[in-house]
């Protein structure tokens, strides 16, 4: 499975504006082919320790921290442009649109940064501490928080378009698939609305709370539990396809690439289903629990779970793996030219 | 701002005074000639006076024990089940007619509460979020507003493994008092415990600031677990390290001063005040590799859920157990002091039961008791042994 891709003489990274990458939560997908990592780049800290995934866009890297700041690194260099003190610890990871970079702290604020300089735009007060990540659609940012709430907000201005109570604490980030957005909830239900009105379409109830953000593919949303079931869901009609139990509860996020849907789960297992049947595909033990989602590359899945992993997206090999200080949420940024990654230390990593 | 409360130093003598008898027993210390325990000094508030409600508690030397085969299916707890478990042995610890009046026993409504979980096993044994739930319903029960209930620890990364956040009710706060990295912000520099064990630059471990400054109640919920170090970790040790920082230093391989310093550290005002109930959850016992071993052919799915007001008490039945089921898979007793039993590679540990890193110190339970925080005569102690439904 190992094969080398050509480097081009400049560095062309492609953009990663979200968490998971894109509003469908993917995890991935850029077609590289596998090349292990030979070396570090460089080598960056930030203040505090890291809980999110950074996001790339343009070449310059944005990474939040508990101590509270947003951090823009150069991505060739390693070298922090500016930061942005929001005066409250931060765990949810940015999304970045048009030129401003969005994140949520857990003083429950929505902050509006401009991307170029760090200046603040504007910022939106919610109801509860707020971990989830924004995710933008169509102008309008959503994210949910603590007091159950979920709010979709005017990109431009802050300006609130509609909220929605959905009676337990959020945790799990929104992702986005045309006009329906997708959380779930710590009642254990998980919610479809409409992006433009916030009307619940359906709800399909799990057997405990979610953490896991959902990734949507081909009309099913994939979804985990802490009932310790991973779930396909019809978009449309929140009709439940299929689901699998694993081990434990499953509090990571999935990523899909083809017909391959992979997640971890608490008791250390990652694992590959087929997104139509939920028929297992692989399994591999990296025996600690996994709560950071996966994220895809090409032929290769990456993981921060303890060490850093990269496996075969067909069987589940271990191809590679980095003691790279230490992370259990963080999700890497993979690119042509580098893997970015940061650890609960506060080190931010570029491989290559 | 000045910080008007005053404080005292206090020198505990305990270190040698309290375990003197064990420790003039015990081969090992002769073998390896480890120094003796040095003096602890403990600064303290001075002033307050001693709750009613300190530990030992409204119900000194009682333990309730109940059990249920259905408490835990297919490694699930089952909510409905606890329930019961829970209201019966609150019932049966304090004699009240319902579940609510038991609770007004230990809480107001004024009460910032806090529930001091055991995420450190998390996910594989941990307090479990179905227990920590009802918990929550039985304090709001007595008139505590959610919003004054806080589920906390020392170390967020582990109550975040453990989802804490998104499963306990809407209103209720999740609090873990310090991240990976070492932070003094979340600690009293006015309340702690000073010691040199090893030669350690940083001899002090200081007090939680959210236990001495912002609740005014706590309810602990310890699991049950074998400790490499302490013997077990159960009421005592969950209180003491998981209310005071630096403490691993106690503890380097071979040898521990878990005892005395855990009795020693729960014994600190206003911990002691504060500390009114014990919840212990028995649903996962681990017998061996403790505290962060997730190999689950060491986990008993066992069942059990023990209440008491009674640290000491608490902890020398779980010490029972924990030997029984040992005893039972034919590996040493955690009393053990064979040097053979020791190894330093961390995997041997985890996965073979006749291994361990320390000499493990149970004896910090009696050392606890000793220090008035309870009873650890088996024969003082009241243990009723409830049934399913009973």
């Amino acid at each position: 499975m190992r094969s080398e891709f050509s480097r081009g003489s400049e560095s062309v990274d492609n953009d990663w504006p979200t968490l998971l990458c894109d509003n469908r939560r993917s995890g991935g997908q850029a077609p590289q082919a596998w090349r292990a990592p030979q070396k570090s780049l460089w080598q960056a800290s930030v203040e505090g320790g890291v809980r999110s995934a950074p996001v790339l866009r343009d070449g310059i890297l944005y990474v939040t921290s508990l101590a509270g700041y947003l951090t823009a690194i150069n991505a060739r260099t390693g070298k922090v442009q500016w930061r942005f003190n929001a005066k409250s610890p931060i765990h949810s990871t940015p999304s970045l649109s048009l030129e401003q970079v969005f994140f949520t702290s857990d003083d429950g604020k929505l902050h509006a940064i401009e991307a170029s300089s760090g200046a603040k735009k504007w910022d939106v007060q919610a109801g509860g501490e707020a971990w989830a990540s924004p995710i933008v659609s169509n102008s309008t940012i959503f994210f949910g928080d603590a007091s159950g709430h979920l709010y979709a907000v005017n990109s431009g201005n802050g300006a609130m378009q509609w909220k929605r109570d959905l009676g337990g604490k959020i945790y799990s980030s929104v992702c986005v698939s045309g006009e329906r957005v997708f959380v779930g909830c710590g009642s254990g239900d998980v919610y479809c609305m409409d992006s433009r009105s916030g009307k619940i379409l359906w709800k399909t109830s799990t057997g405990s709370g979610i953490d896991s953000s959902p990734a949507v593919m081909n009309g099913a949303l994939f979804v985990g539990s802490l009932d310790f079931f991973f779930y396909a869901i019809d978009t449309e009609s929140g009709a439940i396809h299929w689901k699998f139990e694993a081990e434990l509860g499953i509090s990571a996020s999935p990523a899909v690439s083809g017909d391959a849907v992979v997640f971890g789960c608490k008791a250390g297992i990652l694992r590959a289903l087929n997104t139509q049947t939920g028929k297992l595909m692989w399994a591999q033990r990296l025996g600690q629990a996994i709560t950071a989602p996966a994220a895809i590359s090409g032929s290769t899945v990456w993981l921060q779970s303890g060490l850093t992993y990269a496996l075969n997206l067909s069987d589940g090999s271990i191809v590679w793996r980095a003691r790279l200080g230490y992370s259990l949420q963080s999700v890497p940024v993979v690119t042509e030219s580098a893997v970015y990654l940061t650890s609960m230390e506060g080190d931010v990593y570029a491989l290559g | 701002m000045i910080d008007r409360r005053q404080f005292v130093k206090r020198t505990c003598l305990g270190g040698f005074a309290l375990c003197l008898d064990h420790w003039a027993t015990s081969p090992a210390y002769g073998q390896d000639l480890i120094p003796p325990v040095p003096p602890i000094h403990v600064t303290e508030p001075v002033g307050a006076s001693r709750s009613r409600l300190a530990m030992p508690g409204l119900f000194p030397g009682r333990v309730i024990e109940i059990a249920d085969s259905q408490a835990i299916v297919n490694n699930r707890v089952s909510q409905t089940v606890i329930r019961g478990m829970l209201e019966h042995a609150l019932r049966e610890l304090t004699g009240a007619k319902d579940v609510r009046e038991a609770w007004s026993k230990f809480v107001e409504p004024k009460d910032i509460v806090g529930i001091k979980i055991n995420p450190s096993g998390a996910p594989a044994c941990c307090s479990s979020p179905e227990i920590v739930r009802e918990i929550v319903a039985g304090v709001h029960s007595a008139g505590v507003p959610l919003q004054n209930i806080h589920v906390y620890d020392r170390y967020a990364y582990e109550i975040d493994v453990g989802s804490y956040q998104t499963l306990v009710p809407l209103g209720v706060r999740v609090v873990g008092v310090e991240d990976r990295k070492l932070d003094p912000a979340g600690y009293d520099a006015n309340i702690y415990c000073e010691a040199n064990f090893f030669g350690e630059w940083e001899t002090r471990s200081y007090m939680a600031s959210i236990v001495s400054s912002n609740l005014t109640k706590i309810i602990n919920v310890p699991t049950m677990k074998d400790h490499s170090a302490a013997g077990v970790t159960g009421c005592l040790k969950n209180l003491g390290y998981g209310t005071f920082n630096n403490v691993d230093r106690s503890h380097r391989r071979p040898f521990s001063f878990t005892d005395p310093l855990i009795g020693i550290m729960c014994s600190v005002e206003p911990l002691r005040s504060k500390a009114v109930l014990h919840v212990m959850d028995g649903m996962r016992m681990l017998w061996h590799g403790g505290p962060l071993n997730q190999n689950p052919k060491f986990i008993f799915p066992a069942g059990v859920l023990m209440v008491g007001t009674d640290p000491v008490a608490m902890d020398t039945i779980e010490l029972e157990k924990i030997e029984a089921k040992r005893s039972k898979e034919s590996v040493p007793s955690v009393w053990s002091r064979d040097p053979k039993s020791l190894t330093d590679n961390g995997d041997e540990f985890y996965e073979d039961a006749t291994k361990n890193l320390f000499y493990r110190q149970p004896h910090h339970i009696a050392a606890a008791g000793k220090l008035g925080l309870g009873t650890s005569d088996l024969k003082m102690i009241d243990h009723r042994v409830l049934g399913a439904g009973g």
